[in-house]
């Protein structure tokens, strides 16, 4: 055990004595003087052997203010070794009322060697249990930390995709639609990265949860296909927020918008090293294609987004048979995680 | 706004949904975008390619928590920075290379008032 014992033991050489003898019992142990105490307390022991003769006044309120002084996860155990014909009880109780807040055993003098090592090994354990608390309340922390961050950056995100659908809508039912359909694909996303418990998620997870809503009828208008490839989180919610942004434009205007169309997305890896992904989005069978004049939401984002996570704009074909969409980066920039602090 | 010269901002963000957001305010204040990057390295990486008289810099960006070093790195060099962060008790503690903080989520009051403030600091310089 890493631990160690402050020993407060002023009678002649018992200091000395018990320091040796924990030392042969493979604990660490270090001697007090009336005037050092407060300073080694400081230093926060596992545990506190004090015998009868060092409870003055003087070093029972050094003690009791180092007890209040403790962290909230500190109850330190303090082993007392009283002399046999001292009032056990008396004592007992006068310490406990003045030292509130530690774990108090009581010996009677003389000890046997093997009673006082093991007393103390299961003063050291306790302390071991409490030193637990104070590393499982600490991650609390953190995660509470990090759960607040978390949350504020998801409220960001969704106070911009409102702020930014609001712009571009002509009416409250469309911006109201268009908001949900957004905060919808956003929050498929996150389930798919929650479930996959894991930082990276699969790219074939993030398209089918994102399409999903749309697969529901008898025939699959949309086809997608393409090897095995994880992401960082953070990637796989920005493509999914973009497959969204072409899905349903293809409902509203292009290919899924008749019985007859279909819908490819693929995607390859060129060999490694340094594989590149290569995203096609290919709309056949719809309504002739016109290029709209108005630039939208959903093109600017991916424009803006993709620029950003791929390193290189994506291209957008207005082909008359149908909208083609295609977007390029290095792998590793879609499988970066970062850790924050 | 007015008088004033418009500014080229650059913004250091690895969450594009922000970055569309912003781009979008700084249009709107007259400014002009002058991109975004979504890491610290990539920000040195091609610091020579990008015209900037401000810069907005997130805490946590892709490679880790580097918003700070990244601020400090764009002071040295003389370009004025905001934090833009939900963490303001870490960006406090780099208020000696940073102008100050805009809070996340962005209020558009706030992101204004902070715009001018760039404006101010920047004029005052030249």
């Amino acid at each position: 055990m890493l631990d160690w014992v402050l020993v407060l033991a002023p009678y002649r050489k018992d200091a000395a004595y018990m320091t040796s003898l924990l030392l042969e019992h493979g604990i660490r142990a270090q001697a007090a003087t009336a005037e050092d105490l407060g300073d080694r307390l400081a230093e926060l022991p596992g545990v506190v052997v004090v015998t009868h003769e060092a409870l003055n006044p003087a070093a029972i309120k050094v003690i009791a203010q180092f007890l209040a002084d403790q962290p909230n996860w500190s109850e330190i155990p303090i082993v007392i070794l009283l002399d046999r014909a001292a009032p056990a009880r008396q004592i007992q109780s006068a310490l406990t009322a003045a030292w509130p807040r530690s774990r108090q055993t009581f010996h009677q003098r003389p000890v046997a060697a093997l009673e006082l090592v093991s007393g103390i090994q299961s003063a050291l354990l306790t302390r071991f249990r409490q030193r637990e608390v104070r590393d499982y309340l600490e991650r609390e922390t953190e995660l509470r930390l990090e759960l607040n961050h978390r949350v504020k950056n998801i409220l960001a995100s969704v106070i911009s995709i409102f702020q930014m659908t609001r712009r571009g809508a002509t009416s409250i039912d469309g911006l109201s639609e268009d908001f949900a359909g957004r905060l919808s694909a956003l929050s498929n996303v996150h389930a798919v990265a929650f479930d996959e418990g894991a930082d990276e998620i699969a790219l074939d997870q993030v398209v089918g949860a994102t399409f999903a809503p749309y697969r529901s009828q008898e025939r699959s208008a949309i086809q997608i296909s393409g090897p095995a490839v994880l992401v960082s989180r953070a990637a796989g919610t920005t493509l999914a927020l973009c497959l969204h942004e072409l899905a349903t434009n293809a409902i509203k205007y292009g290919a899924l918008s008749t019985p007859e169309g279909h819908v490819a997305v693929t995607w390859d890896l060129s060999p490694a090293p340094d594989p590149v992904l290569t995203m096609h989005w290919a709309e056949t069978g719809g309504p002739p294609v016109v290029e709209p004049t108005r630039v939208g939401y959903g093109t600017r984002y991916m424009r803006s987004a993709l620029t950003g996570l791929f390193g290189s704009r994506p291209t957008f074909a207005f082909a008359p048979e149908g909208l083609r969409f295609m977007a390029q980066a290095p792998l590793s920039r879609l499988t970066q995680t970062p850790r924050s602090s | 706004m007015t008088a004033n010269r418009p500014l080229r901002i650059f913004y250091l963000e690895d969450n594009p949904l922000i970055v569309f957001h912003v781009e979008a305010m700084i249009e709107d204040l007259g400014h002009i975008f002058a991109g975004s990057l979504a890491s610290f390295s990539d920000l040195k990486a091609s610091i020579d390619g990008i015209e900037m008289d401000a810069a907005l810099v997130d805490i946590d960006l892709a490679d880790g928590a580097t918003g700070p070093a990244a601020a400090a790195w764009l002071y040295e060099r003389g370009i004025v920075s905001l934090f833009i962060s939900g963490q303001e008790h870490i960006a406090a503690e780099h208020a000696a290379v940073s102008l100050g903080t805009i809070s996340k989520p962005i209020a558009l009051d706030e992101f204004a008032a902070k715009m001018e403030l760039l404006q101010i600091a920047i004029r005052s310089k030249s």
